[in-house]
């Protein structure tokens, strides 16, 4: 098409201006739609990210040892009723102090085994090296060696704190009793359990034991669910 | 009863709704902002963008927006945060099946961390009980009991296993989603916009370890229960109608602190760290101990491993 033709052509056709108006408003608002479309696809697109900063985290001081748990008073330092005493090295049955270490049933040890006879605030390895009360760990872990290299790596027993931080390792004695293994971790008193789907009804709260009773296989206790049990302190003395 | 006594009881017939409807966009299009607040309609939270689509200036105005709320409702000074993950991070779980004693401290402590609803209750880890002598034979998820009650834990010739999201890395939940309202975070969390949680609950069927819940009512939470440290895709206060889950923590774990059930933990069962650092207690878990994942032939991948 030459400039003449089209020249030609455009004077031989008329539009009126408001025609041509209407078919670009037309034109523009298809187009504006399909933009929308566009943008709603968009934002429902489950790959879309946030565009986040870089962040990082300081990596925080080496871990450290939680504090051993609080000493017995009646019975510490030791170095009050034991200071300068003759010391009996023979194996015996307690009678007249630490009955209650009567039952003590750590294998085959003997008090003297752990605790030193000559420094009496101290404990030992079985190298004679002394060791403080604050350290007890590496007693324990003389024999229990298998358990060391999974509590370095934070693996056997609790840390709290941070992943990413100041971490505190719990010690050996914050869980097990030295004097008694057996079991290695005390029973304690259980949480609520959760209320039963029918329970969860507001009207008069009446629930069907039965279908509770179904739903958890083999227990029939549940009428006896103390509804204050919740606001019961737990006697269980390793929580922070 | 018939069906329409139903639906009044319920609330209300279609008529009503509309003509709330119509007040209420009425009210909204002419009146000032606290005629708004009066009739509990925030439209700021209408037009609320998703939170993926939200420039930092949006993001920064909805915290303070909250914070403004909250105190409000609550009484006390809130800390509403949008953390983002932190590089080379993507978090995995860890739990000793065999150390596990059944006491729900883990439960409870959740519960508090992250202002799940006390009357109607939600609870987002379960804790189920087994015998002993049925597990070896095999696990069955359908024998456990979630609902046990024993004087002392761990009761004698039984196991405990506590389940919450497992944060897959296949998640169907996070398929099915209509709304894209949740989703995967770079750190490997499996994330909620509440705000674009529309109810249809087809995350709920798609999750194979029921570990989405659904606020069916309102929840309650008293303004002494609630915890002030508020991520917004995190424990934000939930309200009627959207869907919840464990995000492990996620105002906790991105300072890099530990979740609360870890902590909660009195017997040190649950680890938890960065799986891409040689060092991390989970690395250590997945180099040395047994594991093993649920429902593993499902291909669902999941970043929380049993071990023993």
């Amino acid at each position: 098409m030459t400039a003449k033709e089209q020249g030609e052509g455009s004077a031989g056709e008329y539009h009126p201006p408001s025609n041509q108006l209407g078919t670009w408003v037309v034109l523009g608002a298809a187009f504006l739609m399909v933009l929308s479309l566009f943008s709603v696809r968009m934002s429902q697109d489950p790959n879309s990210s946030r565009d986040y900063p870089s962040r990082t985290l300081p990596p925080g001081p080496p871990a450290s040892l939680m504090a051993e748990p609080e000493m017995d008073e009646d019975y510490w330092p030791c170095s009050d009723c034991h200071e300068g005493e003759v010391t009996n090295f023979k194996v015996r049955e307690m009678t007249e102090e630490h009955e209650n270490r009567a039952e003590f049933s750590h294998g085959t040890n003997w008090c003297l085994d752990c605790h030193d006879a000559k420094d009496r605030d101290s404990l030992h390895l079985s190298n004679g090296e002394l060791v403080s009360f604050d350290e007890t760990w590496r007693l324990c872990t003389q024999c229990h060696s298998n358990k060391l290299a999974d509590w370095r790596a934070g693996v056997h027993g609790k840390q709290t704190g941070h992943w990413r931080g100041k971490k505190e390792y719990w010690s050996c004695i914050a869980c097990h009793d030295p004097h008694n293994i057996t079991p290695a971790f005390k029973p304690i008193e259980g949480k609520p359990r959760p209320r039963c789907p029918d329970e969860l009804t507001v009207d008069g709260n009446q629930w069907n034991k039965d279908m509770c009773r179904s739903i958890s296989k083999g227990h029939a206790t549940h009428e006896a669910r103390d509804p204050e049990q919740g606001e019961k302190e737990d006697g269980h003395g390793q929580e922070e | 009863m018939g069906k329409k006594n139903d639906r009044e009881e319920r609330g209300g017939t279609r008529r009503d709704f509309l003509k709330l409807a119509a007040t209420g966009a009425a009210a909204v299009s002419m009146a000032a902002p606290q005629a708004a607040e009066a009739l509990e309609f925030d439209l700021e939270t209408f037009l609320q963008k998703h939170f993926r689509r939200m420039s930092d200036e949006e993001l920064e105005a909805l915290i303070q927006r909250l914070e403004r709320k909250y105190e409000q409702k609550y009484g006390k000074e809130f800390n509403v945060k949008a953390t983002g993950p932190v590089d080379d991070v993507l978090f995995g779980y860890g739990l000793d099946v065999s150390r596990c004693i059944g006491c729900r401290r883990c439960v409870h402590a959740c519960v508090e961390e992250n202002n799940q609803s006390r009357d109607p209750e939600i609870h987002w880890i379960r804790v189920l009980e087994f015998e002993r002598e049925a597990v070896v034979r095999g696990v069955n998820l359908e024998e456990g009991d979630a609902y046990f009650e024993n004087p002392v834990q761990p009761a004698p010739g039984k196991m405990y296993l506590p389940i919450a999201c497992m944060h897959c890395e296949e998640s169907p939940c996070t398929n099915v989603c209509p709304t894209g309202a949740t989703w995967e975070e770079p750190d490997g969390i499996v994330a909620i916009d509440y705000d674009w949680c529309i109810g249809c609950r087809y995350c709920i069927a798609a999750c194979p370890y029921g570990a989405r819940h659904f606020n069916w009512s309102e929840p309650t939470l008293s303004a002494e229960e609630i915890n002030p440290d508020i991520h917004i895709i995190g424990n934000k206060p939930r309200t009627k109608g959207v869907v919840e889950k464990c995000h492990w923590c996620m105002q906790r774990v991105r300072d890099g602190r530990y979740p609360a059930c870890l902590e909660a933990c009195p017997v040190g069962a649950r680890k938890f760290g960065n799986m891409l650092d040689p060092e991390s207690e989970i690395r250590y878990v997945m180099e040395n101990k047994r594991t093993f994942v649920l429902k593993s032939e499902l291909g669902t991948k999941p970043k929380f491993f049993y071990f023993f």
